[in-house]
């Protein structure tokens, strides 16, 4: 007795823990312990759940993703085939338009090739009559007078001599046609005996000999032999 | 010196030397503790079951060092 | 309100701080008188429908049952109806946390077929412990309560009757409002020291008296003799030193006086610097009317003289200790030991409960003493497990006590040494509370989860062996 009372233990003291650890123990387990454990539990089995759920619905996303790709691909390859189609049926219509130009060019062609046929028919009828006149002067220039370089120095000579009065000290430019091509000196000749600042030297065998100048005040034709 | 405070001095030098014991409970509760750490660094999946043992076994290690508590309080408190 | 505050709490702590130094430096700090019983209260004070006297440890019990209550109204009240899933938050919040964590940490240890008893008890356990240790972190608990007459009854055998013996104590200190405290810079001097003391002071005034009279003697002696030699003639000079001598004899009696009374002034100025240093000082008010001397027998009660002022001497027969208010449950062994004595019941209980009878094998194991050349060993080691059972009640319950009572000394210790700053020690109080309550819910979870299984294997393996 002494000892415990030393010691501070009091049974009665202790009954009344005793009894306050009971009714705490039931009033904590009542309470608390079993509806908080209830509550967890079924948060556990929700999160659970939950997450099963995004699982189940992280799935469904991947067969969708999956479905959708194959659609994707579906209708790439479709549009693929169309344009190819497209492309193919393009190809036709550009080898059937060309096809078709070419053949318009080659009518064309043919065409204008006729056209210059005939128009070099034509011209070629012309220049006969040409070469027709030509041949006849020459011909009968060989016929007439025979034409040689003498003559035409004496043409020339004579011409200057002959220069009408009119036709010296001439200005501006004038022209000079012969029937035959003058030589440099010739024509160093002529222009310094006309007077003329430049001359213009034309052959025309049309005239057949002699020289005609021409300048802007009239026309001279000396020694001229021609028809 | 009175016979009371001659026996105070007897009861505080008692309660003292009563106290060493409690050194080998200290080591005891050292060792274990080391031995359960470096257990753990090595072998941390078995975390639990050792943390269990080694509580266990400083509790029992301790155990020793309250005999030692105990009869200094005796000692200071109930021999009179 | 939240707002007001911020910022502003450091500055509260300061002057709070500022507070505890103004009060540390004007009263001076005391050591409660230090007991392992809890202190009980005055006459009178009786625990309610009983006749036990109220301790200051019963006194913090009752108030962590009431905090528990408290606690289980309120998460009760906080708690989500099923369905509701959204947490309150605050301090539920916390608890819930808590719980599941704790939940799976005892689901680790001891997740079998006796879970929820286990963790039950293991919870309940945990809570009441803790809450009681941490309440020794509370500013009053251990430092504010009655100045009580520190005296202890003895019966003498000789004389057949109760003594009373003076023990330890301090003398009382006028403090702040009229409140009393136990003066810690006075030591107590009990009556028979003092009355000793005052008669040395009286012998010495007395020899010194008599030192100044021998010297008015020999002074008188050679006057009388330089009278003689020197002018002995003179007849007038003879008549005025008839005079003389008789006017001297009165100056005699006066310097013995001054002489007797210098030394009692010294005496007094010694009490009285004494009494300027804090001790007796002001007017203690008891918080009861009559002191008393503790005793078993209410019948055999001594009643002290108790005057309320303590400067009489009546008040001087006895010491004084504070007898706190509230001390720390866990400082009781009526707690710690009925939790233990509890722990110790489950243990068995559980035992019983998922082994059946067979559970006694544990203790009493005579299956293999004679098949085997090592049964003995088996009974001997059976019954070392009986008496270390009953040897856990013990380490359960001094375990807590230990710690709890060693922590709570080195806290106020602490206090009385620096009065200013004795918050390390609060914080590792705080850490023992909590290690400390988890070791004792933790320890009862761990044996009454190895109570449940089988020690039979080991039986099994013995006699597959054998054969």
């Amino acid at each position: 007795m002494s000892v415990l009372d030393n010691l501070g233990i009091n049974p009665g003291l202790m009954l009344i823990w005793l009894i306050a650890f009971i009714v705490l123990y039931v009033l904590l387990t009542r309470f608390i312990y079993d509806p908080l454990t209830n509550v967890l539990n079924e948060r556990r089995n929700r999160i659970a759940k939950g997450l099963e759920d995004a699982a189940a619905a992280a799935r469904a996303r991947e067969n969708a993703e999956a479905e959708a790709d194959k659609i994707l691909a579906q209708a790439r390859s479709e549009a693929q085939k169309v344009i190819d189609e497209a492309r193919g049926r393009g190809e036709e219509v550009a080898s059937s338009i060309e096809q078709d130009a070419r053949q318009e060019a080659a009518k064309i062609q043919y065409d204008a090739q006729n056209e210059a046929v005939a128009i070099r028919n034509q011209e070629l009828g012309n220049l006969r009559e040409q070469v027709l006149n030509i041949s006849v002067a020459v011909a009968s220039r060989i016929l007439d007078e025979s034409i040689s370089k003498t003559k035409q120095k004496t043409l020339v000579n004579s011409f200057i001599a002959d220069l009408p009065e009119g036709a010296k000290g001439l200005s501006g430019s004038v022209e000079v046609v012969s029937a035959m091509p003058l030589t440099e000196a010739e024509q160093k000749k002529v222009k310094a005996e006309i007077g003329a600042d430049e001359a213009d030297f034309t052959v025309d065998p049309s005239i057949l000999g002699g020289l005609i100048v021409r300048w802007s005040g009239g026309m001279l034709m000396a020694a001229s032999a021609r028809s | 010196m009175d016979p009371q405070s001659t026996i105070l001095l007897g009861k505080a030098i008692g309660a003292g030397l009563a106290m060493i014991g409690a050194a080998g409970g200290g080591i005891g509760i050292g060792l274990s503790v080391g031995g359960a750490v470096m257990a753990m660094g090595r072998n941390p999946d078995h975390t639990p079951t050792i943390q269990t043992n080694m509580i266990l076994g400083v509790a029992f290690a301790e155990a020793v060092a309250i005999y030692a508590l105990v009869v200094s309080l005796i000692i200071l408190f109930v021999l009179s | 309100m939240n707002s007001f505050w911020n910022g502003k709490r450091r500055f509260v702590a300061l002057l709070m701080f500022l507070a505890g130094v103004f009060v540390a430096l004007r009263v001076p700090p005391v050591i409660p008188f230090i007991q392992l019983p809890g202190e009980k209260f005055p006459e009178g004070f009786n625990i309610p429908f009983t006749d036990i006297r109220m301790t200051n440890t019963f006194v913090a019990a009752v108030i962590v049952w009431l905090l528990l209550l408290l606690f289980v109204v309120y998460i009760a009240r906080r708690r989500p109806s099923d369905g509701n899933e959204v947490p309150p938050g605050g301090f539920y919040n916390m608890f819930e946390a808590l719980f599941e964590g704790l939940m799976g940490f005892v689901g680790g240890i001891a997740g079998g077929r006796h879970f929820r008893l286990i963790f039950n008890m293991f919870m309940t356990i945990f809570l009441i412990v803790l809450i009681a240790n941490w309440m020794e972190l509370l500013p009053g608990v251990d430092t504010i309560g009655f100045i009580h007459p520190h005296v202890k009854e003895k019966f003498d055998a000789d004389s057949g009757e109760y003594k009373v013996i003076t023990t330890d104590g301090f003398e009382i200190y006028q403090g702040f409002l009229g409140i009393s405290y136990v003066n810690g810079q006075c030591d107590w001097i009990s009556p028979a020291d003092e009355a000793a003391a005052d008669e040395v002071a009286l012998a010495q005034a007395e020899v010194a008296a008599t030192a100044a009279q021998q010297a008015q003697i020999e002074d008188a002696a050679y006057v009388r003799y330089q009278a003689k030699h020197g002018d002995h003639g003179d007849e007038g000079a003879n008549d005025g030193h008839g005079d003389d001598d008789h006017a001297e004899d009165q100056g005699d009696t006066d310097a013995v006086a001054a002489a007797r009374q210098d030394a009692l002034d010294a005496r007094t100025a010694e009490k009285e610097a004494r009494r300027d240093r804090g001790c007796y000082t002001g007017v203690a008010t008891s918080s009861w009317e009559d002191g008393y001397v503790e005793s078993d027998e209410t019948d055999k009660k001594k009643l002290i003289p108790l005057h309320p002022d303590p400067r009489s001497e009546d008040a001087k027969l006895v010491p004084w200790v504070v007898l706190p208010f509230v001390r720390v449950a866990s400082t009781d062994l009526n707690m710690t030991l009925t939790l233990g004595l509890i722990s110790f019941v489950m243990i068995q209980y559980i035992g019983f409960k998922a082994l059946g009878i067979g559970y006694l094998t544990k203790f009493f194991n005579f299956g293999t003493l004679f098949k085997s050349p090592l049964g003995g060993i088996d009974v001997a080691v059976g019954l070392l497990e009986l008496i270390g059972d009953f040897a856990k009640i013990l380490s359960f319950s001094f375990r807590l006590l230990g710690n709890i009572f060693a922590g709570s000394i080195v806290l106020f210790v602490m206090s009385f040494l620096v009065p200013i700053l004795p918050w390390p020690f609060f914080i590792l109080e705080f850490f023992v509370g909590v290690i400390q309550a988890l070791v004792f819910a933790l320890l009862t979870a761990i044996f009454m989860n190895l109570a449940t299984v089988s020690h039979h294997h080991d039986d099994d393996h013995d006699h597959a062996e054998a054969h």
